[in-house]
């Protein structure tokens, strides 16, 4: 990756916000402009908007049967409640890319990435041709675009209808911009398999932030050396009140895995909440938790800040050295601090100049 | 009023459409509709509006949910020719002004904000429209939500006019939605009991019965199935036509010059007395109480001729000819004796030529003044008129020309008897005789000579000289008032105060019985106001 400051504000916007988590009215100064954003497009009844309520609004999924139709742009800021600082834009279903009344230089001009929802229990053969239409007129636009493709709703699907479904709307947009000349946008398209009733919606948000997230590749290096060294399976950074993971380490995500530790969120969450002194909970920097599953598995969360949480899963006999564990964990938040401490001081980072955490124990 | 009022919908297939339009038509753009005319045009417009853009294109498979009428509706207003026509699309022979609805259309529900998801905001610009959309939602068992957005636009280029059009519009946009509302909601409710749909939802969502689910096999319902009422358009058609009417009858545009002149006020005042009955002084026509004991007949054509006073210019041009005829010291004479408020009478047998030679003379003295009775048959006395036409064989009491103080008598005889006035103007076939029992002051009234001086000057046109009047009229009138609100004001008045007074406002001693006069003209309003601010001093 090279010096972020540099980067083009289209894609990554400069004023990222990250900053320190104590000072909350530093970071929407400086969010309020240059926050990246993310569009969710689609069909109408694609399911845009629950996916935006049950992501960030804790909406349960049956009362998403219960939302009225958007008729016009939701425009959502999820700087103030989270570490994660990026704006949400729910479009319309009948939105037309062309037309000019909704001024789409504007709309696609300031765009990190656009999700599109496509239905995957409907016939999608529309809703491709509104992804191409859409995608044509953005690209134009703005070159730096993310398309980001949620086949949703596949809670309905056996797994190889999942598949199936996948491959056939993989091959048809594909397809459509070989027909168009556009082929190497193709490199650009990511489809996700998603359904609000599981946690596949929040996994595949999570990778949509992850890539707007310009420190990522410095997050998942700081995450390689905690686990190696600490005898750590797996570690999510978790941003806490979305749920959704902005960086985790190498090793192969697997559902469940992600599942468990979205549920131990909720849990310490909740405990907190319930038996905090503090008005808006108990959640500090100071949390954590630890819980024993019968398979001879750990579940171990610290907090890095107020809106990120560190969530391991570990074997039992790996936590006998708690104390390393916690001592590594230490220069890890260290670590963190420091990178968005840099991005504060205004200097050029690179990943590879970047100084490696010290002091981590082998 | 300019303006369109449209009803739109947020469509779940379709976006943002206008549903229905209602439009006034002047005649002047399009001649007076016949049934037939009207008919075609309405066919007309249930095609989709010429214009290329991609929306209109998309507007041509409409669902139920966006279907408003196929052809629509006309009324036509007889008082005022103007035809209200509602249909789906506006006028089709203006797709300019398709566009700027759809734009509205466009704006009202998916761009603007309202606070609250219902209520009115207004937006726009000169070159899109100014418009007043008001949101709503009616309940509907089958949406999404259990609810569809709607909107009305009342759309027009004025913008202070529409600004000024709020407060009558918002609350009658709003009794209008609410029975809209009313009805959907009674349809929701039994519709609710029936079938609970948020049961039936949860229910199919458990079962996994996804496909079913999906919207793809319940169209959008149509707002006629959603009230049950079958009229519902007719029902729009006439609350809106009522609302576009009665809002261009609240507001009229008149084009203010100036302040109103005390002249002006009086006739607003004559007017409003008129409506209200009380002052019977304005509103009876002078001569009905002379005409008593005329024929019928002859009644009849005086009451026809009495409402067309000839025009200001008209009898400018009179006074002129009047000034010729009778050369300078007869009608310094006559204008002097009209001026200072002193009964004028002329005998004479061409009722017509008085009538033009007395309403000539009432151009020299503001028009609260005027007391006419243009035509009778015998004397009426001086309180009840200042100017009196009387027709020749009528006598005069005996008393008049001789104690009588305040009067002029102009006899009118032809010059030859057979050379007969071809025209009511012939002043010059007359002979005039002229007798007072008053001797005038040597010199005029300032106003007067002014008057005269202007009038001798050839090179005023007759525009002008009316001006001239007026602003002589008024500036005399602005004295009066001074001297009148002094007089008023109470406590004790001092000769050499009034001495004063009369010497700042530049007023002489010929000027005074003029001012005396004319005090009489000032109108009830400002009487009104200088008594009550004088009240509220002591």
């Amino acid at each position: 990756m090279s010096s972020y400051a540099d980067e083009d504000p289209g894609s990554f916007p400069r004023g990222f916000g990250y900053g320190p988590d104590e000072n909350d009215t530093d970071i929407q100064a400086v969010a309020t402009e240059q926050k990246p954003r993310i569009l969710l497009m689609g069909l109408p009844r694609s399911g845009k908007s629950s996916i935006q309520k049950v992501v960030f609004h804790k909406v349960s999924p049956n009362e998403t049967l219960f939302l009225e139709s958007t008729n016009k742009i939701v425009k959502e800021d999820i700087s103030n409640s989270s570490f994660v600082q990026f704006q949400i834009w729910d479009l319309p279903g009948q939105f037309n890319p062309m037309d000019a009344n909704f001024d789409p230089e504007n709309i696609f001009g300031g765009c990190g990435a656009i999700i599109f929802v496509i239905d995957a229990q409907d016939e999608y053969m529309n809703a491709l041709t509104k992804l191409h239409t859409t995608v044509a007129k953005a690209f134009k636009i703005n070159p730096d675009i993310k398309f980001e493709v949620f086949i949703h709703k596949v809670d309905g699907l056996s797994d190889d209808h999942k598949i199936e479904a996948q491959r056939d709307i993989h091959q048809r947009a594909s397809d459509n911009l070989t027909d168009e000349g556009l082929e190497n946008l193709r490199l650009r398209y990511f489809f996700y398999l998603t359904s609000i009733y599981d946690h596949s919606i929040f996994e595949a948000f999570s990778k949509v932030v992850q890539k707007l997230i310009p420190q990522l590749s410095v997050l998942e290096n700081l995450l390689n050396i905690l686990t190696t060294h600490s005898g750590i399976e797996k570690a999510f950074l978790f941003d806490v009140v979305s749920k959704i993971y902005i960086a985790t380490d190498i090793s192969p995500v697997d559902m469940q895995s992600y599942e468990l530790c979205c549920d131990m969120i909720d849990v310490v969450n909740d405990v907190s909440y319930i038996y905090g002194t503090k008005e808006d909970g108990a959640f500090d920097s100071q949390s954590a938790s630890t819980i024993k599953l019968n398979n001879g598995t750990i579940l171990y969360l610290r907090e890095v800040n107020r809106y990120l949480a560190l969530v391991c899963i570990l074997r039992e006999d790996s936590f006998d050295k708690q104390g390393v564990i916690d001592y590594n964990f230490l220069c890890f938040r260290q670590a963190i601090h420091e990178v968005f401490e840099v991005r504060q001081r205004g200097q050029l980072v690179t990943s590879g100049e970047f100084n490696q955490p010290n002091g981590i124990i082998k | 009023m300019n303006a369109i009022i449209a009803l739109c919908h947020f469509c779940e297939g379709h976006g943002p459409q206008v549903m229905f339009c209602t439009q006034p038509t002047h005649p002047k753009e399009q001649t007076e509709l016949s049934h037939e005319e009207a008919s075609a045009l309405l066919s007309n417009r249930v095609r989709s509006p010429s214009g290329d853009s991609p929306v209109s294109s998309k507007s041509e498979h409409t669902c139920e949910g966006c279907y408003s009428v196929k052809t629509g509706f006309v009324s036509h207003d007889n008082d005022a020719p103007i035809s209200y026509i509602s249909s789906k699309y506006p006028n089709p022979t203006q797709p300019e002004i398709y566009s700027l609805v759809r734009n509205a259309c466009l704006r009202s529900l998916s761009g603007e904000v309202c606070p609250g998801n219902e209520g009115a905001i207004f937006f726009g610009n000169d070159q899109q429209g100014h418009v007043l959309s008001y949101t709503f939602q009616l309940k509907d068992n089958l949406a999404r939500g259990f609810q569809r957005k709607y909107s009305i636009i009342v759309m027009m280029m004025d913008k202070i006019y529409l600004l000024n059009s709020w407060p009558f519009l918002v609350p009658h946009l709003k009794l209008l939605i609410e029975h809209l509302q009313g009805k959907a909601g009674k349809v929701y409710e039994s519709e609710q009991s029936k079938c609970p749909q948020r049961a039936v939802r949860l229910k199919s969502s458990m079962a996994g019965n996804f496909l079913q689910q999906r919207g793809g096999n319940n169209p959008a319902r149509s707002i006629t199935e959603l009230t049950k009422d079958k009229n519902i358009f007719k029902i729009l058609h006439v609350a809106f036509v009522w609302i576009l009417k009665a809002c261009s009858n609240r507001i009229t545009e008149t084009l203010l010059e100036g302040p109103p002149t005390e002249d002006s006020i009086i006739d607003m005042e004559k007017q409003e007395e008129t409506e209200e009955g009380f002052i019977k002084l304005f509103t009876k026509p002078a001569n009905e109480v002379s005409d008593g004991d005329t024929t019928p007949s002859a009644e009849e054509k005086e009451i026809a001729d009495i409402d067309t006073p000839p025009s200001e210019l008209d009898s400018i041009h009179n006074l002129r000819l009047l000034l010729k005829v009778l050369g300078e010291s007869n009608f310094h004479l006559l204008t002097h004796h009209v001026v200072i408020g002193n009964q004028v009478i002329i005998r004479g047998s061409y009722k017509e030529t008085i009538k033009l030679i007395l309403h000539a003379l009432m151009m020299l003295v503001p028009k609260g003044c005027c007391r006419p009775i243009l035509h009778s048959n015998d004397y009426q006395e001086s309180f009840r008129c200042n100017f009196l036409g009387l027709t020749a064989d009528s006598s005069l009491p005996s008393h008049i020309l001789s104690s009588e103080m305040f009067v002029l008598l102009v006899e009118m005889h032809l010059k030859d008897e057979n050379d007969k006035p071809l025209n009511d103007n012939d002043f010059d076939k007359f002979e005039y005789s002229m007798a007072s029992p008053t001797r005038l002051l040597d010199k005029a009234p300032t106003v007067l000579q002014k008057i005269e001086h202007a009038l001798k000057n050839e090179r005023f046109s007759n525009g002008v000289m009316e001006q001239c009047l007026i602003c002589l009229k008024e500036e005399w009138m602005n004295k009066v008032k001074v001297l009148y609100k002094f007089t008023k004001a109470g406590g004790s008045i001092s000769e050499v105060d009034t001495q004063n007074l009369l010497h700042v406002v530049e007023a002489k001693a010929e000027d005074k019985p003029l001012l005396q006069f004319w005090t009489s003209g000032l109108s009830v309003s400002y009487r009104n106001h200088i008594l009550t601010t004088s009240k509220a001093q002591h």
